[in-house]
């Protein structure tokens, strides 16, 4: 009970609002400040894959600029397998949709 | 009631009810800080926070 004679100065229904509406303000500022300075709650929020998170987007990175010349503003999607890579759906500027299929080379040579 | 020689002023109270109000806001406070945690270990291990 170190600071118990606060309470002495400072009136409970007056401080005890204060201690928590400070508390209150203060987490919420880190909140927004969170939500307005990253980008990935956003993403995770809207969908993105928390455990592949960073790993779809360096390969959203090394595919989209070399066929994003044709369509710069246009933006162009790549859909991976949850559960592995035997086939990707990429989705064009246009709307169309597109499968790829991805060979396991390790399985087939194992065969 | 007003000539208890225990009370203090300003607030009037006495040092075993501030001790009294203040057990409770330091329990509050770890109950408080023990969901935070829970929380924030939670938003760690299921978003792509700290990486």
């Amino acid at each position: 009970m170190n600071n118990a004679k606060m309470w002495l100065v400072v009136k409970p229904t007056v401080g005890v609002p204060l201690f928590l509406g400070a508390v209150a303000v203060g987490s919420f500022a880190v909140h927004v400040a969170v939500l307005s300075n990253t980008t990935w709650v956003a993403d995770f929020l809207s969908g993105a894959s928390a455990a592949s998170g960073s790993a779809a987007l360096q390969t959203e990175q090394a595919i989209l600029p070399a066929t994003a010349d044709a369509a710069t503003s246009l933006p162009m999607y790549l859909e991976a397998q949850a559960d592995g890579t035997q086939s990707m759906r990429v989705i064009l500027p246009d709307g169309r949709t597109a499968t790829l299929v991805v060979d396991d080379l390790t399985q087939a040579a194992l065969r | 009631m007003s000539n208890d020689p225990d009370k203090v002023w300003p607030t009037g109270l006495t040092l075993k009810e501030a001790e009294e109000v203040h057990s409770y806001l330091i329990d509050g406070t770890r109950v408080f800080g023990a969901i935070a945690l829970l929380a924030h270990v939670l938003v760690a291990v299921s978003t792509p926070w700290l990486g």
